[in-house]
């Protein structure tokens, strides 16, 4: 079987995404904040990826336990020392927003600061730079093609299990629907917040991790990416992992086919327009079913049962 | 005639104030009255700079019958005659100027329409989530369309205060100064009249004010609109004073993450608190640019970086510590009691 480039290159880009998508969700659905520092935490494991291929010269997946250790911690700095004290004191959702946007800036500082570090003192490519030439290869395939679909999968499955069939997935599951009646039967809401942001940003961390074998890394590739996020989680309804996922897959398709096809249709002008397309899916999206894919597929399925 | 370095610091102190008073109350009028969270202030403001950038070379040029042949590769050489037209022509440079003007207004409205229509009646953080979006499109659209702006390499603009000739700068800022006092003029009225009182009720609750009988989305269309033309205003006179135009200038950061430091540091829904805001904001900011050389042996990276950081743990701070800012919102002034009932018991 070949699988186009074009194809591949949609098959990457909407897995990374995907893993992105279902933290931005996952902390949506805990603290009703739409984190604009999101895409910032990918942005760690790009670093990560680089400094241990180009400087500890390992194998470039060897990143990935730290990518998704220090995704997640910074994740959990955030809510804890900053969304924490803010929810506290009432804060309102705006204030809340601001104050994500005022992380992306210190994150964004700091890994400009570690970019100029690495380039100065180990004088090696720290900004719009590819690892495209240390993946593997599997059967003429790079092995990002197998391995990026195979984590969404496996993250996906994961989260199914422990969602529904282990008690502190219904738990959490409690916590999101009604925090304090949940509290009120024992369950520490806290940890559970806690444990989300963890897990949201040491996905994210993961996806970064892996962008830079295919896609090219800098300091503010994750804030770039930021609106395709926003897309995919909104697409998919905002309130759902499962949603998350098929937004993630719809956003990133779009994205990667749809500038592909509107260049070979109108003319390669329009390449540099793709941000364009996301915004697009967001819009069209909340005008038409505010609610997401994951609403829509639910209803869908009600209207067949009752016509049963 | 040589200008000293303290007056030459104030000088360009004060020009980068004004547009950022007039972007920030813009701001304040639809964040701090009417709740509408603008995360894509930087769409308005790249919109009335863009149109700058667009319109008054090519207008006068025309007018002029200048040869132009291709006006982005040859804006360099173009504005240079422009200018030395308006160098003798004060009329023409402000008949071109407030043209300009009140079409980066139109157009900043326009922008304001579109990106607010569609999700006026979500939820704020759909709304902020879609305004950051339309603001980084507008920016990928100059970046990449050499038509509008000049693209990456960006395009020249003409100079309408080219007639005060050597007092340029210093006219130009009190010219841009004056027009953010009265953006302050207009917007003080506007907040303190009944619509800023609707204003801050449908903030604050939104269903109360619909069982008034406030249409609430359109109320809210019209702010941004409103709000949006008031920061073209603010983006156009940045164009002009700078000389041109590149669409890299109007990012995210600069123009819509500052604006929002600057509404929260200083007090949302307080006119005052915003202008406070922005001057501490810029002034600190500039302090820091102005030292920047000093600075720099002693960090092994660029300053830039640390002065994001230092804001971004500012805000942080401010947010947690003093959310209402420096000078908190005030409660609506109303006529006394005492007067009231004065002319009660005069009536009867």
């Amino acid at each position: 079987m070949v699988i186009e480039p074009i194809y591949r290159d949609a098959l990457i880009f909407s897995s990374l995404l995907t893993l992105l998508s279902i933290g931005l969700t996952l902390t949506y659905l805990t603290t009703r904040v739409p984190n604009f520092a999101h895409g910032s935490f990918a942005t760690i494991g790009i670093y990560v990826a680089l400094t241990i291929s180009r400087i500890f010269k390992y194998n470039v997946y060897y990143g990935l336990p730290l990518s998704f250790l220090l995704g997640g911690f910074t994740a959990l700095f955030q809510y804890v020392f900053i969304l924490k004290p803010l929810l506290r004191r009432n804060a309102s959702i705006n204030h809340l927003m601001v104050a994500t946007i005022a992380f992306e800036l210190i994150l964004l500082a700091v890994l400009n600061i570690y970019a100029d570090f690495l380039g100065r003192v180990f004088k090696i490519t720290s900004r719009y730079f590819q690892l495209r030439g240390l993946d593997f290869q599997y059967a003429g395939y790079p092995g990002l093609l197998l391995v990026s679909p195979f984590l969404v999968v496996s993250v996906g499955l994961a989260l199914y299990i422990v969602l529904t069939r282990t008690k502190f997935g219904i738990a959490m599951r409690a916590t999101i629907e009604n925090p304090s009646l949940a509290e009120t039967l024992g369950v520490n809401a806290d940890l559970v917040y806690t444990v989300s942001w963890f897990l949201a940003g040491g996905l994210a961390g993961l996806s970064g991790n892996l962008l830079p074998l295919w896609f090219i890394g800098n300091p503010d590739t994750g804030s770039f990416m930021l609106v395709s996020i926003f897309a995919a989680s909104t697409s998919g309804g905002l309130y759902s992992l499962f949603g998350a996922l098929l937004g993630g897959y719809l956003v990133g398709f779009a994205e990667v086919l749809g500038t592909s096809r509107l260049a070979s249709l109108i003319g390669v002008w329009v390449i540099p327009y793709r941000p364009i397309i996301p915004l697009t899916v967001m819009v069209l999206t909340l005008m038409a079913i505010p609610r997401g894919l994951s609403d829509l597929i639910s209803r869908i399925e009600a209207v067949k049962r009752w016509s049963k | 005639m040589i200008i000293p370095y303290e007056i030459l610091f104030i000088i360009d102190l004060l020009a980068s104030l004004s547009p950022y008073i007039i972007v920030v109350l813009s701001l304040n009028l639809e964040f701090g009255y009417a709740g509408v969270a603008n995360f894509g202030k930087t769409l308005s403001v790249a919109g009335g700079a863009f149109l700058v950038g667009y319109l008054p070379g090519r207008l006068t040029s025309w007018i002029l019958g200048i040869e132009v042949g291709n006006y982005v590769a040859n804006s360099n050489a173009v504005v240079a005659q422009i200018n030395t037209v308006f160098t003798v022509n004060p009329i023409l440079a402000l008949s071109v100027f407030i043209l300009t003007m009140v079409t980066a207004m139109i157009v900043g409205a326009v922008l304001g329409f579109i990106a607010a229509y569609p999700v006026v009646r979500l939820r704020e953080e759909y709304l902020a989530m879609v305004f950051l979006a339309m603001g980084e499109a507008l920016l990928v659209i100059g970046y990449n369309y050499p038509e509008l702006v000049g693209g990456t390499l960006g395009i020249m603009v003409p100079d309408p205060f080219a007639w005060f000739r050597e007092l340029r700068y210093p006219a130009t800022t009190i010219i841009m100064l004056l027009i953010a006092i009265l953006t302050f003029i207009y917007i003080e009225i506007l907040t303190k009249s009944p619509l800023g009182r609707m204003l801050r009720a449908i903030r604050d609750d939104e269903y109360a004010a619909m069982a008034l009988g406030k249409n609430v989305a359109r109320v809210r269309v019209k702010t941004v609109m409103l709000s949006s033309s008031i920061a073209a205003v603010g983006g156009a006179l940045y164009a002009f004073y700078s000389g041109g135009v590149i669409a890299t200038a109007y990012n995210r950061v600069s123009w819509t993450f500052w604006p929002w430091v600057m509404v929260i540091l200083g007090g949302a829904a307080n006119n005052r608190g915003a202008v406070l805001g922005t001057f501490i904001f810029v002034t600190v900011r500039k302090i820091i640019e102005f030292n920047k050389d000093k600075l720099a042996p002693y960090i092994p990276f660029d300053v830039v970086w640390l002065d994001m950081l230092l804001l971004g743990v500012a805000l942080i701070i401010i947010l947690i510590f003093r959310p209402e800012g420096v000078i908190p919102e005030k409660p609506i002034r109303t006529v006394k009691l005492r007067e009231l009932k004065h002319n009660h018991n005069a009536n009867i």
